[in-house]
């Protein structure tokens, strides 16, 4: 029982990683129709970047923030070289942000070298429910929830967020009322630079990152967007969620190394189950 | 002369250089490597650019026919020159299978698809001990029939050579063909093949089994070739770069594939040699890889989304028509 409460709270903190990452992914697609393969990029960037910050001896909680916008930024770089120019098919856009992320592994090997590299996070344990359960993956967990809130709160309830829903769903019409839908894509990247930050920031602590670490993220967020179609940002938290739980109870239960088998398993099965509803739109 | 014969002469004249070259270096590992990567990229050409599908796993073709192989020829005594046989039909065979669910994906989806199957054989490799487990397979045996045994690169070389012009006659056979027509057709608008009768699954499951097979075949050689086969032998850069290839050479041409992997092979050992000149720390031939890599995919998708073969052929055929005018208005001038 103990063990697996321990299993089901940290796939919850890794499900919620792979939430923030895949609703990444969505934020960018809903919007600009480019599935952006440097969501799991961004995330290391993040982790390192506060690892650096933190390194400068700037107090925690700033060093994160600073990460998170300074990702944000470079979501926004990566979104001048792939949507800046105008009429670039997204099975391109696709491969232009795979070169991104390839550039970006030598960014990472330059600066921060080879190794993985952990910052120095939340020290200590809770014990819940008679099971102990180190600090920073609770705050993963609290802060995750709190990233999502307030993203449903700017979607819903702000004009911007407003605005990039109407030109997700009819750019045409979205451009009669006077908004600039590429606007609108370059401020997804930057969300989704942020998001994917974010979700390095908060679990690097627990789970070291390095230059290689972008692929197995970015699969991970993507398995989670496609239960949403990626489309929608609740059913992405979901698939999270599905995919960490199970994910660490197959690791607890059957051996780690079966881990990615039954992630990349499920993301196999979920996108042919869905292969109807998710391939209307890709039809031409 | 006849013009098909006119047209003979700079498939010829390539094909000669493609054979001399291989005298002229002490090392042949990475022509054969080059040649071999061409064999993939013409398969992985077909299936993007004739059938529109993307593959970011075309590398778990590769591991397959280099694992039928290994374990076959190791752990089960089969002789070598059947089990190269058997290794595009694996491949192809698995291309297949893979591709009935898989197929019905398309676009994002297809690609992340086909990435999950590779990193799936990926970590098999890994896992299971008959595979080659964590430690690999070793002792793979020479390549020959009986007591014939052929060693040496430069047979490897013209092995490799010869793969690839059989796959690329058999590409342009099956491409002018009936069949081909509607593979074509498939690219330019599913609904619209379908509907003038044009199985669209059971065409693109053709094209990606045969593009399997080339990947197959590939991998087979290679296992003979280094004779070593383990998990980390196809990473997933490995089919990134073959995509990369793809894409740079030109998608939808069967000489693109071939210019793309001569290209894109080239670069690589040029930024090696420059960053393998003393004095330079290691860290910077790594960087100037992986930036470079990036920096040229991304300049060619964004500037020349079509690849140098199809961009450069225009060019060259528009500087031809123009010059013919030009003579002709020429010839009009005088006799008016």
């Amino acid at each position: 029982m103990n063990a697996l409460l321990i299993y089901v709270v940290s796939g919850i903190t890794i499900g919620a990683t792979y939430a923030l990452i895949g609703s990444g992914f969505v934020v960018v697609h809903r919007v600009t129709h480019v599935v952006n393969f440097t969501q799991g990029t961004l995330a290391v960037f993040g982790g390192l970047i506060s690892y650096s910050l933190l390194s400068f001896s700037i107090p925690h909680g700033l060093a994160e923030v600073l990460a998170v916008l300074l990702t944000g930024l470079i979501g926004l770089v990566f979104a001048f070289v792939t949507i800046g120019k105008r009429g670039t098919p997204p099975l391109t856009a696709l491969l232009i942000t795979l070169g991104l992320s390839i550039l970006s592994e030598g960014i990472f090997v330059t600066i921060w070298g080879q190794a993985p590299i952990a910052p120095e996070g939340l020290g200590g344990a809770t014990v819940l429910l008679g099971a102990s359960i180190e600090n920073q993956r609770l705050l993963t967990a609290g802060i995750s929830a709190i990233a999502f809130i307030l993203l449903g709160i700017f979607f819903g309830r702000t004009y911007l967020g407003k605005g990039m829903t109407a030109a997700a769903s009819n750019p045409r019409a979205a451009a009669l009322v006077g908004i600039d839908s590429r606007r609108m894509g370059f401020i997804a990247f930057a969300i989704a630079g942020m998001l994917g930050g974010l979700a390095g920031v908060v679990t690097a602590p627990f789970s070291p990152i390095s230059f290689s670490s972008d692929l197995p993220l970015a699969l991970g967020g993507f398995a989670a967007a496609v239960f949403g179609g990626l489309s929608s940002p609740w059913l992405t938290v979901v698939g999270g969620l599905v995919l960490g739980i199970s994910g660490q109870l197959v690791a607890g239960y059957f051996g780690g190394s079966y881990q990615t088998v039954a992630a990349l398993v499920m993301l196999l099965v979920v996108m042919i189950a869905r292969h109807k509803s998710l391939s209307a739109e890709e039809a031409k | 002369m006849n013009p098909s014969m006119k047209r003979a002469i700079p498939t010829a004249v390539v094909a000669l250089i493609a054979i001399l070259i291989p005298l002229f270096l002490n090392d042949k590992t990475v022509y054969v490597q080059t040649v071999l990567s061409a064999v993939v990229v013409v398969g992985l050409s077909l299936f993007m650019g004739y059938a529109g599908q993307a593959s970011l796993g075309q590398g778990a073709f590769v591991a397959v026919g280099a694992l039928t192989v290994a374990v076959s020829t190791v752990s089960f005594n089969v002789p070598p020159l059947i089990a190269l046989i058997a290794a595009p039909v694996t491949s192809a065979g698995l291309a297949y299978v893979l591709g009935l669910p898989l197929l019905r994906l398309r676009g994002h989806y297809l690609a992340f698809g086909t990435l999950a199957v590779l990193l799936l054989v990926g970590a098999l490799m890994g896992g299971v001990p008959i595979l080659g487990g964590g430690a690999g397979i070793v002792g793979i045996p020479s390549l020959g029939i009986g007591s014939l045994v052929v060693t040496g690169q430069l047979f490897f070389a013209y092995l490799a050579l010869a793969v690839l012009a059989v796959t690329m006659v058999v590409s342009r056979n099956v491409i002018s063909s009936r069949f081909g027509r509607g593979v074509r057709a498939v690219a330019g608008s599913e609904s619209a093949a379908a509907s003038s009768g044009v199985p669209v699954l059971r065409t693109k499951l053709a094209v990606f089994a045969l593009a399997g097979g080339c990947a197959g075949l590939v991998g087979g050689i290679t296992a003979f070739f280094i004779p070593y086969v383990s998990a980390e032998s196809f990473p997933p850069s490995m089919s990134f770069t073959y995509v990369i290839m793809a894409v740079i050479g030109g998608l939808g041409t069967l000489w693109g594939g071939v210019v793309g992997a001569v290209v894109v092979s080239v670069l690589v050992q040029a930024l090696n040699t420059i960053s393998n000149i003393p004095g330079t720390p290691p860290i910077v031939g790594l960087i100037l890889q992986y930036a470079a890599y990036a920096i040229i995919l991304i300049l060619f998708l964004l500037y020349m989304p079509r690849g140098l073969w199809p961009t450069v052929g225009d060019a060259v055929k528009r500087r031809l028509a123009k010059r013919v005018k030009r003579s002709q208005t020429d010839y009009s001038d005088q006799h008016a």
